[in-house]
């Protein structure tokens, strides 16, 4: 233990991300005493809630949050700490260039009906569809909770763990287990293509397969995120959309009042430069300011490749794993637009009246087509934004006003998701550009809601460059590391560290890096906590 | 009264060959029977302009295995194969040169990058452990996971040992192999462009993916296991050309007793109560066999030669996500002189290997991205090859036969294109522009050129949307899913009906590991029968 430490605990976590965050609520609450680290002014990383104008607060990051695991929110008691979750009845709209939509509904009957207007065939398999995503998506979710089994050297309880998710598979089905086994590599243009005809449809759906990542809708292994964004939540084959009240920066707070109602402390303005170790084993972290603080174990919510190239001494990493590291890839491709809009926008093709502004209450979604798509990521592999890009937009403050309460009548926000904006750029960077990206995103919107631009009254842009540098994320990538076929279950981030312990004794990884991945599900920061207590027993023993 | 064998072999290509070697090698009656004039399927020798031989379509060996080599004798059945020396990469003004001399390689690389030159030794070990390690996947019959007889997991969990004793980094690695996109595992060692773009080439034969597509590695893996394990160490031509492999395994299996015949195409397949009976040809006559195996790909035999209504809907509904998608064409040219390149002028070593046009990642995906939206590339990838510079009697004196395997040529155009019958020559010109930009005197020296496009392949050597591997070899089209999940196992729905061909696991090229593995297992059948 450093003799120089100003005060000491059981656990530091790094970063107040919301994994980090769950991390340590569950430490906490197992009578860890745990201290969290926190290098911005603010907790909850990108699951935040910014005003961008005055009384006109918007989600700084993330918009939904709905992929939450349900088994966080109830251990942790977040509805008690003030969590409050909207869901309303429509999940996507999606504009088309000539004018018609494709809905997609909480109620799949629903949506199938909608769809009968393109294709009696889509109509007929759409419920289908979205049985065989819910069927898949109970089984990822299994794995996802799961902390991926030792190969090195497999113990009874990994013996065990694979029996149980054998048992799961099997579970499964003749048909639905051979489908996961052929689908998860696949290309999500090809998946939702064995079962729709309709390209405005394809093109909507395979956008959950691509959100994120440095992948088109013909990248192989696609179908895999498209599927892991259903596990463990409702989702099915149109995706959650669950807002907090009060922006994700509610969630943020729920969290850490959940950490501190069980004795765990936050710290915020601290940022950590260092994981001090000494003889291979962590002892404790540096802070910016030159503070020392001791502690034998230490959580990372920040990224792996920060964590193992930047915050510790490559000698205790050694070069084998410092070559590995430095491979992890972290592809950013999205930029994040916050508008305050003095009216809400119209869309033509959302109808009118109630049936207009019930059907802009979910996800907007620009992606008509795969080609689309794909035609955006193309740009992106070259080191250039999308000339058309996707966009997934969403008004939070039609289903929670208090977003704009005490801004002039009829104030709304709009938060806009748009991809490709790749970190690596063949020309320039980023710097100062953003403007650049709230055009293309206004440009983009116009075409289908005329006239939104007219009614922007402040805008926030954040390129890829300033969610590396405001948020700590490595390459600008929301999910820490790409959620590719390269990177999964055993082999994230690191093959023989998926287990939450990363290479130096008393360093564990807690964030979007490890398994399962990246969103807002708080799965990584669980099964982290859960594998540092079951390791702290068996030191006691 | 129809004739009766134990084994009929629908097609003579190079796996049917095999299967029926090793058949009648173990006592079995056993007939091929080939649709066209000659033996070979895709490995074909032709003269398709006088004096002018040609391998028509396959054109390179390094997969052959060994043990087929060994076993079937195939040497002293005029199997002789001749090495090919090297990949020159032509740029405009430079080019890239990588020879079988590791010395000479790694100074040619120092020119271009000093941790490249050195990354590559340590690269080209850790491939090799990589495919040491592989190389039992490829006589492995694949499990069906969601089956629960324990004992075809025995290979699988031998290799999962295997695994286990590999070191952590080499572990990582493997994964990488089978998850990455080729440039994005290549970039993890190297820098140098038109390096890593030709490297990466490897990776695309064949598919409908770019070489930044996830999944590429993998093909790269596919393409190492010979060039590292193989019985040669490197790629090669075979003497008379790709049509002298199939010749070699065609005269293998006649003397141990097997029966081929030409010209005789398969109408359908004789099912009884659920078992394959035997064949009827075209011609109306009728063969009885205890086993049939198709060696033509799954689409063709389950939805070709099966009358419908035998087959399960829903199986037939799986046979048809099979994905085809035929991505390359092959242009062949007679050629009075040779190419000259203007980056490095008059001829010499580096026209004897394969030459390739990968001057760059970014033009390589240019051709994907061609392809992806129904055109063929416009500045296409090319891996050409002078065979007449390692074996003269492919050509009159003098001259010479060139292979260009081209990249990309998607099967289905765009409907604003028209038909590949009207592309055909835009897209042989396309080539040859491509060509000329680096060696410009390409347009004066060519006597004949031959054009096959992916509908040209599909028609002449009837590989479904003419994918050269009966099959992409993505990854949910490998091992257990390939080419059916659940039926990857060689047997099919059908009893004694069995796939041999390329369809199947390990998948295409020119290996014969399925057609091998195939008759391996139709033997244990047949002994289990037996016993």
């Amino acid at each position: 233990m450093s003799t120089t430490a100003t005060s000491s605990f059981d656990a530091i976590v790094v970063g107040a991300g919301h994994n980090g965050l769950v991390a340590a609520a569950y430490l906490a609450r197992a009578g860890v005493r745990v201290l969290v680290l926190e290098r911005r002014e603010r907790v909850g990383g990108i699951a935040d809630t910014v005003e961008i104008a005055p009384n006109v607060r918007a989600p700084a990051v993330a918009h939904t949050v709905g992929r939450l695991r349900a088994s966080v929110a109830r251990e942790l008691g977040l509805r008690a700490h003030g969590l409050s979750l909207v869901a309303p009845d429509v999940r996507v709209f999606a504009p088309q260039p000539d004018g018609r939509e494709i809905t997609l509904w909480a109620d799949p009957a629903t949506t199938a009906e909608g769809l009968r207007a393109w294709s009696g065939h889509d109509a007929e398999r759409y419920v289908g569809f979205d049985g065989l995503v819910r069927s898949i998506g109970r089984f990822l979710a299994e794995l996802n909770a799961a902390t991926p089994p030792d190969v090195k050297s497999p113990g009874v309880g990994d013996a065990l763990a694979a029996l149980r998710l054998g048992r799961r598979f099997r579970g499964l089905g003749k048909r639905d287990s051979h489908a996961v086994l052929r689908v998860l590599p696949m290309a999500i243009a090809d998946f939702v293509a064995e079962s729709f005809e309709t390209d405005a449809l394809q093109g909507v759906l395979a956008t959950r397969g691509i959100q994120n990542t440095a992948m088109g809708p013909w990248s192989a292994g696609t179908t895999n995120v498209f599927l892991a964004d259903s596990a463990g939540n409702d989702g099915g084959a149109a995706g959650q959309t669950v807002y907090a009240r009060g922006g994700p920066g509610a969630l943020a707070a729920a969290l850490a009042a959940a950490v501190t109602a069980k004795g765990g402390q936050i710290r915020t303005e601290a940022e950590v430069v260092e994981i001090r170790t000494v003889d291979g084993r962590v002892v404790g972290v540096t802070l910016a300011s030159g503070e020392e603080i001791g502690s034998s174990i230490v959580v990372a919510g920040a990224d792996p490749k920060r964590v193992l190239t930047t915050l510790i001494d490559p000698v205790v990493v050694g070069p084998g794993m410092c070559w590995r590291a430095t491979n992890i890839r972290t592809p950013g491709t999205v930029a994040k637009v916050n508008l305050a809009l003095s009216g809400l926008p119209r869309f033509p093709a959302a109808g009118d009246g109630a049936d207009h502004e019930a059907r802009l209450r979910g996800r907007i979604v620009v992606a008509p087509g795969i080609d689309y798509v794909e035609r955006a990521f193309d740009a992106a592999k070259y080191g250039r934004s999308s000339e058309l890009p996707y966009l997934e937009a969403t008004i939070p403050s039609l289903v929670d006003p208090s977003l704009v309460a005490g801004a002039p009548d009829g104030t709304q926000v709009m938060s806009i998701h748009l991809q490709y904006a790749p970190y690596a750029l063949r020309e320039g960077s980023w710097d100062g550009r953003g403007g650049e990206l709230g055009d293309l995103a206004l440009k983009t919107l116009e075409q289908y809601a005329p006239g939104i631009g007219s009614l922007v009254t402040a805008r926030q842009v954040l390129t890829p460059l300033d969610l590396e540098r405001d948020y700590g994320l490595t390459g600008g990538h929301p999910y820490h590391a790409e959620p590719s076929l390269d990177s999964f279950f055993l082999w994230r981030p690191l093959f023989g560290h998926a287990r939450y312990r990363l290479p130096v004794d008393g360093l564990y990884l807690a964030g979007s890096g490890a398994h399962p991945g990246g969103g807002i599900t708080g799965q990584p920061g669980q099964n982290a906590a859960r594998e540092i207590l079951a390791d702290r027993k068996r030191w006691r023993r | 009264m129809a004739q009766s064998y134990d084994a009929v072999i629908i097609g003579g290509g190079h796996n049917g060959l095999v299967s029926a070697a090793y058949l009648a090698r173990a006592g079995l009656k056993t007939l091929v029977l080939e649709k066209r004039d000659l033996l070979g399927g895709a490995a074909v020798t032709e003269e398709i302009f006088p004096g002018f031989r040609f391998s028509v379509a396959s054109y390179v060996v390094s997969l052959l295995r060994p043990e087929i080599i060994r076993e079937l004798e195939l040497p002293k059945h005029g199997l002789d194969i001749l090495p090919l020396d090297g990949t020159f990469t032509p740029l405009e003004k430079d080019y890239l040169w990588r020879v079988n001399d590791h010395g000479r390689t790694i100074r040619e690389l120092r020119r271009w990058s000093l941790s490249d030159a050195e990354a590559y030794e340590e690269y080209g070990q850790l491939m090799v452990e990589m495919a040491r390690f592989i190389k039992p996947i490829l006589s492995i019959v694949p499990p069906d996971l969601t089956g629960l007889d324990p004992r075809q997991f025995t290979p699988l969990s031998g290799l999962l040992r295997a695994f286990q004793k590999l070191p952590e980094k080499q572990q990582a690695v493997f994964v990488q192999l089978m998850t990455m996109s080729a440039t994005g595992f290549l970039r993890q060692w190297f820098e140098t462009d038109p390096l890593i773009a030709t490297m990466s080439a490897s990776g695309i034969i064949g598919t409908y993916q770019g070489v930044q597509s996830p999944g590429t590695a993998y093909v790269l893996l596919h393409h190492y296991m010979g060039e590292i394990d193989g019985a040669f160490r490197a790629w090669g031509i075979p003497r008379g050309g790709t049509g002298g492999v199939s010749e070699a395994i065609g005269s293998s299996a006649r003397a141990l007793g097997a029966e081929i015949r030409l010209e005789a195409p398969v109408a359908r397949i004789i099912v009884k109560h659920g078992r394959a009976v035997g064949v009827a040809l075209e011609s109306g006559e009728e063969i009885q066999a205890r086993a049939v195996l198709s060696s033509v790909d799954s689409r063709l035999t389950y939805l070709g030669l099966i009358e419908s209504g035998t087959l399960d809907p829903e199986f037939e509904e799986e046979v048809g996500r099979f994905k085809f998608r035929g991505s390359s064409g092959k242009v062949n040219m007679a050629v009075d002189r040779l190419p000259d390149f203007t980056c490095l002028p008059g001829e010499g070593e580096h026209l004897r290997g394969a030459i390739s046009f990968s001057a760059g990642v970014d033009d390589m995906e240019r051709a994907y991205d061609d392809a992806k939206y129904g055109r063929w590339s416009r500045r296409p990838y090319i891996d050409m090859i002078i065979p007449t510079l390692v074996d003269p009697s492919m050509a009159p004196p003098g001259k010479h036969v060139i292979s260009c395997f081209v990249q990309y040529a998607p099967y289905k155009l765009d409907p604003s294109l028209g038909t590949w019958d009207d592309n055909r020559e835009a897209f042989g010109d396309a080539v040859i522009d491509r060509i000329a930009e680096v060696a410009p005197n390409i347009r004066d020296i060519i006597l004949h050129r031959q054009v096959l496009t992916p509908l040209d392949i599909e028609r002449r050597f009837g590989l479904t949307e003419g994918n050269i591997f009966q099959g992409e070899l993505s990854l949910e089209q490998l091992f257990f899913n390939r080419p059916v999940p659940g039926y990857a196992r060689f047997k099919t729905p059908i009893r004694d009906l069995w796939l041999c061909g390329s369809a199947t696991h390990p998948g295409g090229g020119l290996m014969g590991a399925n057609g091998r593995i195939a008759a391996m297992e139709v033997l244990r059948a047949f002994g289990r029968k037996a016993a």
